[in-house]
């Protein structure tokens, strides 16, 4: 009878450790490889670029699989009716996201520079998965909060992946050559090949010929030469009969030039609108962003050059003011940048770049944020050599042709038989497969470092000290352990966010007083409720003083309610 | 046909109008004249303030209304401006009672007009409604003093007259004296004349939120006329979260945008150029008329240029150009001629203003005015002059005389309430109104007649032989008015004037163009063209834009 009984209980025995035996080895398919997930919740690659429905999916998923992360909200619809999505990422059990300081991430304002949703959306998916595996990625959801949207123009990304080439802005109709007509000239894929090429004819007037050492490159004659082509532009003829091809295709505005802080009309900046907000996608964000001022710092990703983008964007910033200490934060961070991310430039806009009026950037500065704006792509990461940018070279190695549209013969309505080829719309501005990831994660990591630098409070050394009469005085410090003060310059001088309120619990409070300098112990006090007391602001890295004379009570609770500096508490001893 | 002014002179009858309209009022008789006029008249309600009230535009004209060339008036322009609400109203009510006038008539089959009585209806209703004060500003509620706190300070009715005025404090350290020029009025003291102030003045208030600062924070509010996209105030006071954040605004902006037919707006309101015409720059700024603006984001969307980082250029246009200033002058002078107004108003610059959009975003011809001013000598105070004019022109009751009063915030200083009476310094006495009307209506139809206007002149067919037709003709504008504004040529929203050849069946264009633009014309100039055709028949020959009506003509070649 023992026998048998001991027999069935190895047999059990056996019976529940198989599933973990089979499970390990299926586990063991993988081996975790330093600074990514080996076994991510959402499966996800990033060797390709994602269409809306593919955006929605991956958002999808990562609400679902982290709920206690990650919430999903749609905050407004394009001019075509397209949902913008919003993830917002944080350790929900630590805090309320709107109660710390937070970072806005957007992506593909402009319509062929798609890969600035690939990054967001590596962000989201890589603080999701190494929440769990990661100490830092941990401290950071539980201290900050991301606000994440992939995609701020999906019409234009709509156009992209499943049609042509689409205009830079969104698609609202608008009538470019004012010749009262909307939309009526834009390219035409005379090929049906969802490409818009270049088009090359056989010509005696020619200037161009093709080179001999590769079919695929058209170099221009020398003068003493004859050529025997000449390229005529996109592909494209006149829709109108107006004698001009192309001028007015679909959309043809620019939305990066529709954001109301230094706005000005088209004469002035190119691409400029009615007025500012013209377009619903911008008002989506400016709503959010307006209703959640917890909004410290943000990035905004566009291609290409290889830029990590600062303000100001118009010479001498307009209303904006940026203060030497502001600036050696900015400058700070985006040099570091420019290690984090090899190949990439920290430039001033209006000064490295061009002056642009009514820029997102801008805006966003003039709500108190610190801004980067990234360039994404530069042809020094083909072959990590800026001396070698030739991208037929890069497309042979690498891609092996894959990025180009071999010259082919196409019946034009005008000039009759040309050729049409060219690169893709894939490579030139957009990074191939192969390195969108390293790029995400860099970009990433960039974001990363921003978001951890936005303030963090912490109150610290209460003391109790006893007075006459059986007053005490409650002095407490507040800390800011990070490097973006709590109140931009622009934030100060403009009152654009309250002051950081600290508060005393546990006694009658008669006085408040913020301390100016602790070592001369010079205070002023605040005449009004000084059981709330005012501080505008604590820079970085540096602490600030405050005190109360307060009548009873033993034990006291001081706490900092910053807009964007977050909020914390202390207790005395 | 241009009208002759002078046929206005029997046409236009005195306006009845004696008071001011509420916003009841004014929306009934809005209401009433499209039910009286069907055929002419139309109203629609762009969209409804924070306040809950509409904004009304009326379109008078006949036919396709929508696409012939078009002038806008304005009213309301500035909440404490109530005139030219009367201004606006009044002369829809004019043009429709006078539509069977054969110019009327005339002038109606060529030109449509848009007729917005009241763009700032929440703040202009102060008037009306209990407490009367001076209220520029709409009803969304902001945190106008950025204390972070709403609305809080308010001002008090302190002497119980149903007017807000001022209150002087009785104050050894006060920055204030009574003005040599009329004691009545309250001047800052001036330590280079030796003066030593004795009085604090504030409006009419208590310091509700204990700051320091009287009624800086009332209900509402942000000012429409401070909220258009030139020369925008950034945080600017009563400015707006942003250029074109409200309803008022957006609604106005988006109805003229999207009428490409309006070639010119009149307002009525705090700017003046009518007064006083603008002046242009001694410096012009260099671009070519229609080419501006052309093409922008040209399908590809690779736009962005990128190169090495270039000097930038600010061409941002800042005062009236030369051949606009012209015009500007013409129409003051006109509009001296009509109304017999002598002198200006002050100059009243303000960020974020109707009168300067209209010109420099909107690139219409703009023009502005308060319709009713007093004279101030240059170098005198304004309210002294004003106290003068009242008693001369018999205005009762321009002053409410100091009276003692109890403030809480002065509980131990003497403190008095008075002041000129709120409105009276912007806005004519009721019983006046009739006649500016009937003045504004002749002024603004006298305006329209001067509009620009499209004709083909010296047409020319040469049979070449062999079945070959030259044609030359030429478009020439016979208005006044340009068939552009010069800002317009620059403007993205503005369109250009096109010939169109359009040659029959067999018919061939061997030289030249089939749509072809045509560069903006002055008044009274000409742009000539020609075209080489083969084959006999009629060819269709049309020029013109939406602004400026499109005329026709067929040539036979035979």
């Amino acid at each position: 009878m023992m026998k048998k009984y001991k027999f069935s209980s190895a047999a059990l025995l056996l019976l529940l450790f198989l599933p973990a035996i089979s499970w390990s080895q299926s586990y063991q398919m993988f081996y975790k490889a330093a600074g990514s997930p080996a076994n991510p919740g959402v499966q996800a690659s990033w060797n390709k670029y994602y269409t809306n429905q593919g955006v929605a999916d991956l958002c999808s998923k990562l609400a679902k699989t982290y709920p206690d992360l990650v919430t999903m909200e749609t905050i407004g619809k394009s001019f075509q009716g397209r949902d913008i999505y919003l993830l917002t990422i944080t350790d929900k059990k630590t805090g309320i996201h709107s109660q710390k300081p937070g970072f806005w991430i957007d992506g593909n304002i402009h319509s062929i520079e798609l890969q600035g949703t690939e990054m967001t959306l590596y962000t989201a998916w890589y603080l999701c998965e190494m929440f769990d595996e990661n100490d830092f990625i941990r401290k950071l959801l539980a201290e900050k909060t991301f606000y994440i949207a992939p995609t701020i123009n999906p019409d234009g990304r709509e156009y992209f992946t499943s049609s042509t080439v689409p205009p830079r802005s969104g698609l609202a109709p608008r009538d470019n050559d004012r010749d009262g007509l909307v939309d009526e000239d834009g390219t035409d894929d005379l090929n049906g090949d969802k490409e818009i090429s270049l088009m090359r004819i056989k010509s005696q007037r020619g200037n161009m010929k093709i080179d001999p050492s590769d079919p695929r490159k058209m170099i221009r004659v020398a003068p003493d030469e004859k050529g025997d082509y000449e390229l005529l532009g996109y592909e494209g003829f006149d829709n109108d009969g107006d004698g001009l091809i192309n001028e007015d295709g679909p959309g043809g505005y620019d939305g990066n030039r529709d954001w109301g802080f230094n706005w000005e009309p088209n004469y002035v900046q190119n691409g400029a609108d009615k007025y500012p907000f013209s377009f619903p996608e911008n008002q989506a964000v400016r709503d959010f962003v307006k209703n959640h001022p917890n909004i410290a710092a943000s990035q905004s990703f566009h291609n290409s050059g290889g830029m990590i983008l600062r303000g100001p964007s118009i010479r001498g910033g307009g209303s904006e003011a940026y203060s030497r200490q502001d600036d050696d934060v900015i400058e700070r961070i985006g040099l570091t940048g420019e290690k984090i991310i090899p190949g990439y430039k920290l430039l001033t806009i209006w000064k490295d770049l061009y002056t642009v009026w009514g820029g997102e950037l801008d805006w966003m500065h003039g709500n108190g944020c610190f801004v980067y704006s990234n360039e994404l792509w530069t042809s020094y990461l083909m072959f990590y050599d800026s001396t070698n940018t030739d991208q037929y070279e890069f497309d042979r190695l690498l891609l092996f042709d894959d990025a180009f549209i071999p010259w082919q013969k196409a019946i034009h309505p005008q000039y009759g038989e040309i050729e049409i080829g060219g690169f893709k719309k894939t490579l030139g501005r957009l990074h191939p497969g192969f390195l969108i990831e390293t790029d995400a994660h860099r970009n990433a990591a960039f974001c990363i470092y921003n978001a951890y630098e936005m303030p963090l409070l912490e109150v610290k050394d209460i003391t109790v000290k006893n007075l006459d009469g059986g007053l005490k005085e409650v002095s407490a410090a507040i800390e800011n352990k990070r490097m973006l003060p709590t109140h931009s310059a622009s934030n100060l001088k403009y009152r654009i966010d309250p002051p950081d309120y600290v508060f005393l619990d546990g006694g009658t409070v008669l006085s408040g007083m913020i301390v100016d300098d602790v070592l001369q112990n010079r205070t002023t006090e605040q005449k009004k409720n000084p059981g709330r007391l005012e501080v505008n602001n604590i820079p970085g890295n540096s602490q600030v003083y405050v005190r109360w004379i307060v009548k009873g009570g033993s034990k006291f609770n001081v706490k900092v309610e910053s807009v964007k500096g977050g909020r914390a508490s202390g207790q005395s001893k | 046909m241009i009208l002759s002014l002078a046929a206005f002179a029997y046409a236009t009858q005195i306006s009845a109008q004696n008071k001011y309209r509420n916003f009841t009022e004014l929306s009934r008789k809005t209401e009433s004249l499209a039910k009286e006029y069907p055929a002419l008249c139309s109203v629609k309600s762009l969209v409804k303030t924070a306040g809950g009230k509409d904004i009304f535009v009326l379109t008078i004209g006949t036919g396709e209304k929508d696409q012939k060339p078009a002038i806008a008036v304005l009213g309301g322009i500035e909440g404490n401006y109530l005139a030219g609400r009367e201004l606006a109203l009044g002369f829809a009510e004019n043009l429709l009672k006078d539509s069977g006038n054969p110019d009327i008539k005339q002038l109606l089959s060529s030109i449509t007009f848009y007729v917005f009585p009241d763009i700032s209806p929440d703040a202009s209703e102060q008037y009306f409604t209990g407490l009367k004060y001076e209220r520029v500003i709409n009803s969304r509620s902001t945190d106008d003093d950025r204390d972070f706190v709403s609305d809080e300070d308010p001002y008090e009715d302190l002497n119980g007259d149903g007017i807000i005025t001022l209150i002087r404090v009785s104050d050894p350290a006060g920055t204030f004296i009574e003005s040599d020029d009329d004691r009545r009025i309250m001047v800052a003291a001036d330590l280079s004349k030796g003066q030593k102030g004795s009085y604090f003045v504030y409006s009419e208030g208590i310091d509700n939120d204990k700051d320091g600062k009287f009624n800086e924070d009332g209900p509402g509010g942000v000012n429409p006329n401070r909220n258009f996209t030139c020369n925008y105030e950034e945080y600017g006071q009563n400015s707006g979260y942003h250029a074109m954040s409200e309803p008022e605004t957006k609604a106005v902006a988006d109805f003229l945008f999207d009428h490409f037919n309006i070639y010119s707006t009149v307002a009525f309101g705090p700017q003046d150029n009518l007064g006083q015409p603008l002046k242009a720059s001694e410096k012009q700024p260099e671009f070519t008329s229609f080419e501006q603006g052309m093409g922008r984001g040209v399908g590809m969307g690779m736009g962005m240029t990128r190169g090495a980082p270039r000097e930038p250029v600010d061409r941002r246009i800042t005062a009236i150009l030369k051949k606009d200033e012209i015009i500007n002058k013409l129409v003051s002078d006109k509009y001296h001629e009509i109304t017999g107004a002598k002198g200006a108003p002050s100059a009243v610059q303000a960020p974020g203003n109707f009168m300067d959009w209209a010109y420099y975003h909107y690139g219409r011809y703009s023009f502005s005015t308060p319709g009713w001013w007093y004279p101030v000598e240059k170098g005198k105070n304004s309210e002294v002059a004003f106290l003068s004019f009242a008693e001369k022109n018999r205005i009762p009751d321009a002053f409410v005389p100091w009276t003692e009063i109890k403030h809480p915030d002065f509980p131990s200083k003497k403190t008095e309430a008075g002041g000129i009476k709120p409105f009276i310094m912007n806005n004519p006495p009721a019983d006046t109104l009739g006649y500016l009307i009937s003045k504004h209506y002749e002024f603004i139809t006298a305006l329209a007649a001067m509009h620009p206007e499209l004709e083909f002149i010296d047409t020319k067919i040469e049979n070449r032989g062999d079945n070959l037709f030259s044609i030359t003709l030429k478009v020439h504008n016979r208005g006044i008015f340009a068939t552009a504004a010069e800002a317009g040529s620059i403007n993205q929203w503005t369109k250009i004037m096109r010939m169109v050849i359009e040659p029959a069946k067999g018919q061939t264009l061997l030289s030249g163009q089939k749509i072809q633009r045509i560069q903006r014309l002055e008044g009274g100039s000409t742009a000539e063209f020609s075209r080489l055709i083969s084959g006999k028949g009629s060819v269709l020959i049309s020029a013109g834009a939406i602004n400026v009506g499109t005329i026709k003509t067929t040539l036979e070649l035979k």
